[in-house]
Parts: C-alpha cells; sequence; structure tokens
C-alpha cells in the first residue's frame, strides 16, 4: 500500500486539461453560424452544453484533486515505477510508422513498428523479432489487399506485386 | 405464434452455408480474442469495420455478434489458466478459476465455465427471442422525445451509476459526446469543432477511437507500468470432465447467474462487471461447501461465467429494439449498423426481418459451435497463451495502424490514433473509464438529432420530454438512479457511523 499525497499533480492536470476543452468547445461553438431552418434547435445548442458539461466535471474533478485526491481510485503499486523508456521506444514505433508509411510501404513500416514495439516490451531477440515481423506483415498485406481489398502502399514493392 | 415463425424463417437465414460460415468465423474469432490479453471484441469489430463496408451486412453482422458474445467464452480460459482477465468480464471468474487451476482442476474449471457460458447463452438467447418483439410492440409508439429520454437514462447509467466515480464517468461521456460532435452538422451541414482542418470536416471515426483507447492506449499502459512480473500459465492436467459432484454443485449457480446476468444486460445499465460480482457473493453466501471458497470453489466459477454470458446477450435486447448500446462492445456495433445505412431498433423487425431474425437465430447456432470450441478443443486456445507478451502486443499494433491506415490511406489518421492512445493511456492511468467515450461518440448525434425533432415538432416547447408520459417515466427514473445511489451510501455510512456509538 502507498499513501497519497494530499494534492495529486497528475490529477489536478487533467482536471485543468477538462476545463480548459470545455472552454474551448464553448469558444469555437461561437463560430458556428446560428441558421435555425425548421426545427426550432440550432446546431449550437448542444456544443454549449457538451462544452459546460466537460468544464463542470473538469471543475469537480480539480476540486477532488485539491481536496486528498480523486475518489476511490484503485492504489496500485506498479504505479509507482513506471518504466518510460518503454513508452518512449512505443511511441517512437508508432510515430516513425506513420511518418515512413506513405513512401515506405506498409510492409517496411510495420515491421520497424513491430521490432520497436517488442523490444519496448523487452524483448532482447531483434532478429527473432524482425523475421517474424516480415512474415506477418506480408500475410497481412496480402490478406487485407488481395483478400479484402483494401489499398495499402506498397514502398519500394510497387511493381513487383 | 408470429415470434416462432419469424425465428424459424430465421433459421432459413442462419444455416445458409455462407452465413454459417460467417457465423463460425465469428465465434472462432470471438474465442481467440478472449483468450488473448489486450484483445477484446470491441477492438476487433472496430478494426474489422473497414474491411467489411462491402460485404453483406447479415453475414457481416452475424460474425460481428459472434466476435462478441463468443469473446465472453474464451475470456474465461484466460482468467482460470493465466489469472490475468482475458476479458473484464472476467475479473471475478479469474479468482476462483485460477486457485482451481493451481490445485490441478483446471479441467473442470474449465468445463464448468464452458457448459455454463452455453447454458446461459441459449437462455438469454430464448429471452431475447421472446422480448425483442414486446419490446419492439412498446418501442413502436415511441416519438423523438421518448427516444430522446431513453437515450439520456441509458447516458446516465452507463457514466455516472457504474464505475467507481460519477465524476469521472460524466468527464469520458462529455468527452465522447464532444468528438461525436466534430464534423458537419446531420440537419444544418455547417461544421462544428472542424477548427478549419479538412481532414475533421468528416468528423473523427469510430476505428480511430475505439483501436486508439483499445489497442494503442493499451498497449502503452501495460508496457509502462505492467511489464515487470511474467504471468505464470497453470497447466491443464488430469481430466477436463466434470465429476458428478461437481454437475450437482454447478447447475444451480448457472442458473442463478443467468438470472442475475440477463436482465442487468438488458436494462441500459450495460457492462457484466456488476451481474458476476453480484453472482459470486450470492454462491458464496449459498454454498454447501463455504471452506472452499478462496482456495478454488467451482460455484465460484460456474455463477460469474453463466452471469457474463447472459449480459453479454442481454445487451443486444436494447441495442436490436430501440438502437441503444450500452458497452463498448454494442456501440461500436451500433456503428457498424450505420455503415450500412441501417438503425438497429422497432422499424428494422419490419423493415429488415430476414437479418434481425438471422441474427437471432445465429446466435442458438453460435452457442453450440462455441461449446464444442471450448470444451474438446480447449487445448489449442491454451496454445495461444504461450505467445510472448513482446510479439503480442507488437503483432496489436500492426493491426491497430493497419485499421486506422486503411480507412482513406493518410497519415493524419495515425497521428490522431497516437493522440487518441495517450488519452486512453491517462484514462488506464488515472482509472477514466472508456466505455462512455464509445457510448457518447455514437449516440450522441443520434440523442442530439431526437432531441431536435421532438422540439421541431412541440414548436420549441420543452417540456414536451414532461409532458409525454413514457418520456416522463423514464426521465424520472433517469433522476432516480442518479441521485439515488449517493443518497443511498450516505445514509448507510451514517448509520455505520452511528452503530458502534450507540453500542458504546
Amino acid at each position: 500500500m502507498t499513501t497519497r499525497a494530499r494534492i495529486h499533480p497528475g490529477e489536478l492536470a487533467i482536471s485543468l486539461g477538462l476545463v480548459a476543452l470545455g472552454s474551448f468547445v464553448i469558444y469555437e461553438t461561437q463560430n458556428i453560424a446560428e441558421t435555425q431552418g425548421y426545427a426550432q434547435i440550432g446546431p449550437r445548442l448542444f456544443p454549449y452544453l457538451i462544452g459546460v458539461g466537460l468544464a463542470l466535471c473538469g471543475a469537480v474533478l480539480g476540486w477532488e484533486a485539491l481536496s486528498g485526491g480523486w475518489r476511490h481510485v484503485p492504489l496500485d503499486d506498479a504505479h509507482q515505477e513506471p518504466d518510460w523508456m518503454a513508452f518512449a521506444i512505443i511511441s517512437a514505433g508508432v510515430i516513425l510508422h506513420m511518418v515512413i508509411i506513405g513512401w515506405a510501404g506498409f510492409i517496411l513500416a510495420s515491421i520497424l513498428l513491430f521490432v520497436l514495439v517488442a523490444r519496448g516490451f523487452g524483448s532482447r531477440k531483434p532478429v527473432r523479432d524482425a523475421i517474424i515481423a516480415t512474415i506477418l506483415a506480408f500475410v497481412v498485406f496480402f490478406l487485407f489487399t488481395k483478400g479484402l481489398g483494401l489499398t495499402l502502399p506498397k514502398g519500394p514493392f510497387e511493381g513487383v506485386f | 405464434m408470429d415470434t416462432f415463425n419469424a425465428l424459424l424463417s430465421g433459421f432459413a437465414v442462419a444455416l445458409s452455408l455462407q452465413n454459417l460460415m460467417w457465423g463460425f468465423l465469428g465465434v472462432t474469432l470471438g474465442t481467440a480474442v478472449g483468450v488473448l490479453p489486450g484483445v477484446g471484441p470491441a477492438l476487433t469489430i472496430a478494426l474489422l469495420l473497414p474491411a467489411t463496408a462491402k460485404l453483406d451486412p447479415t453475414g457481416a453482422l452475424i460474425m460481428f455478434a459472434g466476435i462478441y458474445y463468443g469473446a465472453m467464452f474464451g475470456g474465461s480460459t484466460t482468467s482460470i489458466l493465466l489469472n490475468t482477465p482475458g476479458e473484464s468480464a472476467t475479473i471475478v471468474t479469474a479468482m476462483e478459476g485460477n486457485l482451481m487451476a493451481k490445485r490441478g482442476r483446471a479441467g473442470p474449471a474449465l468445463a464448468t465455465s464452458a457448459i455454463g457460458s452455453f447454458v446461459a447463452g441459449t437462455i438469454a438467447t430464448i429471452l431475447l427471442t421472446v422480448m425483442a418483439p414486446v419490446i419492439v410492440d412498446l418501442a413502436l409508439k415511441f416519438g423523438p422525445a421518448e427516444y430522446f429520454s431513453v437515450m439520456v437514462l441509458a447516458f446516465t447509467t452507463v457514466s455516472a451509476v457504474l464505475g467507481a466515480s460519477p465524476a469521472r464517468g460524466l468527464a469520458s461521456l462529455f468527452f465522447g459526446l464532444m468528438i461525436g460532435l466534430i464534423g458537419l452538422d446531420s440537419q444544418t451541414g455547417q461544421a462544428r469543432l472542424a477548427m478549419g482542418v479538412p481532414e475533421l470536416l468528416d468528423g473523427i471515426d469510430v476505428v480511430v477511437v475505439a483501436v486508439g483507447l483499445f489497442a494503442v492506449g493499451e498497449t502503452l499502459y501495460i508496457a509502462t507500468y505492467f511489464n515487470r512480473e511474467s504471468d505464470q500459465l497453470e497447466k491443464m492436467k488430469g481430466t477436463i470432465w466434470m465429476s458428478r459432484s461437481d454437475w450437482k454443485r454447478s447447475w444451480k449457480p448457472w442458473l442463478r447467474g443467468t438470472a442475475l446476468g440477463f436482465p442487468f444486460g438488458t436494462i441500459p445499465a450495460g457492462g457484466a462487471e456488476i451481474p458476476t460480482f453480484l453472482s459470486y457473493a450470492i454462491e458464496k453466501k449459498l454454498t454447501k461447501h463455504p471452506e472452499e471458497f478462496g482456495k478454488g470453489a467451482i460455484e465460484g466459477v460456474a455463477g460469474p461465467e453463466a452471469a457474463n454470458n447472459a449480459s453479454a446477450t442481454g445487451t443486444l435486447v436494447p441495442l436490436l429494439t430501440l438502437g441503444l448500446p450500452t458497452t463498448a462492445t454494442a456501440a461500436i456495433i451500433l456503428a457498424a449498423f450505420q455503415q450500412w445505412g441501417l438503425q438497429p431498433g422497432p422499424l428494422l423487425f419490419e423493415t429488415q426481418p430476414a437479418l434481425i431474425w438471422g441474427l437471432i437465430a445465429s446466435m442458438y447456432i453460435g452457442n453450440v459451435i462455441l461449446l464444442i470450441l471450448n470444451l474438446p478443443l480447449v487445448g489449442i486456445w491454451v496454445k495461444l497463451l504461450e505467445i510472448p507478451r513482446p510479439l503480442l502486443y507488437a503483432g496489436i499494433l500492426i493491426f491497430a495502424t493497419l485499421g486506422a491506415y486503411g480507412l482513406r490511406n493518410s497519415w493524419f489518421d495515425l497521428a490522431l490514433l497516437y493522440v487518441v492512445g495517450l488519452i486512453g493511456f491517462l484514462m488506464r492511468r488515472y482509472d477514466i473509464p472508456v466505455a462512455p467515450v464509445l457510448v457518447g461518440m455514437i449516440l450522441g448525434p443520434l440523442a442530439e438529432q431526437q432531441f431536435r425533432r421532438a422540439l421541431a415538432i412541440s414548436q420549441g416547447d420543452l417540456t414536451i420530454f414532461l409532458r409525454q408520459p413514457i418520456s416522463a417515466t423514464v426521465l424520472a427514473i433517469t433522476a432516480l438512479v442518479l441521485i439515488g445511489p449517493p443518497i443511498w451510501r450516505r445514509m448507510s455510512a451514517r448509520r455505520a457511523a452511528g452503530a458502534p456509538a450507540a453500542k458504546g
């Protein structure tokens, strides 16, 4: 068991984020032209309500964060020592995949993503991972393009198959 | 016997070779994703949405339903052998079931959950068959005001009543409603919250949100916080079959679990967690072997397993008859209907009887297939649990990015996927439920549409929601479930505080 600090910065940050998001929704809604048409209610009412709802939830949670922390949060010791390296490696995998898929194609981008995610989970066998990734990427590529009719970028394999 | 004839013609649809194949594929996939930790039915169906858009809706929906209830069967296998729930609804099974496996009784634990799931699934399907036409008759009287009120009730129960904190549940719901706003307003065609980004004019696709939350967010969360200890896979030893005393101790919990799970699925309260916990508590109280609870009691597996299966099938009652999703998976199935331009509800029973009744009939068949898949063939699924965690999650992300990118071959969707993944990571870390996001995002635009229609009919008079008797009743129930539990909790807290004082 761990004891909780009186003010929880992470919880406070999320609460303030919700208030900010709600305010943003309300602000953006003012840019929607109010045309009623045959209906009595235009396109603005729901965005206003939802913006207010978000801000209110954020305010309540913010008050909770300042007065002893959010209510009924299960205490998990695992949360004490996050592995940010794993987080960074997997994030890098997803972002790199996004950057290169356009020109390197689905297969190469997926192989890179697979190897990085496996590494993020602590795999120390990059060669094995790369071999499995290659097989999986090819199988998935053909299954979804030939079998299900999706279009995926081929990258350097353009014209090869 | 209209229902009976409708069901018979449904069987004619479901037994066609093509639909049998879709059903078989669905329950097999469902069992597999149920077994695999980190993959659930909501994620699987979301990933299949883009790829099935061109298929025949009947076959695809039969497959999706199969994935949904198949995952409930498969989830128990993981809970029993790994003590990591394969599905959130099988948390309770993980307690007694894993203890049974540790004592070398993995076989009977798997058997009682598979047979219990079959019994519960079949009874629940019969109840669905009988109840659906009755609710449809009632729902045909619904106007926009009634629909809006029922949706408000669903929003309330899904976000505020269930779960640890109403504030966090509602925050999640409003976030989902906000995502639902993005894009063109359905009635006036005006852009809302698109911020001038052309990609956002079409709205954010449900695939990106579901996959971002369930695949990317979950992967980041597990890797960051839960990748130190390795799982202990229990061996399957001895017989898979249940002894005479196992049967005797199982059949009543199966029926009680079904009786608990089905109503909880049916009322717009979604989620199988509550009925499974209730079932566990009841079995613990009623058992003749209280000494075995905490060491692996078969009743503690049989009851909750039946409850979660009955509740999954029960969820389809409001989904099919009213178009109300009450779980994340049901919300995605609703999105699936929408991609063929279908709107579940009473009218669909009249316009598409072959589809609806074919779907219901397919569930009888699916349950039989699942019993075979999960009992004699359980050994195959156990193999899936031997996949090392790094490879499993790496594979999940390949499919996740494929699902998002395949929508329109745009890197923008991948960027969005990562952003939603980060939000999902934070939601998991700070114990904010994710199901309300999906329900809000998919049901929100429909609720707004009904609200505006209702006010168009009443010429802007807001009291229409209170003047229609059905609508007023539903709103009264909503108010009751919203303010009832906190008051009740406060009163019982006062009583608990008062009791020792009285003694002293």
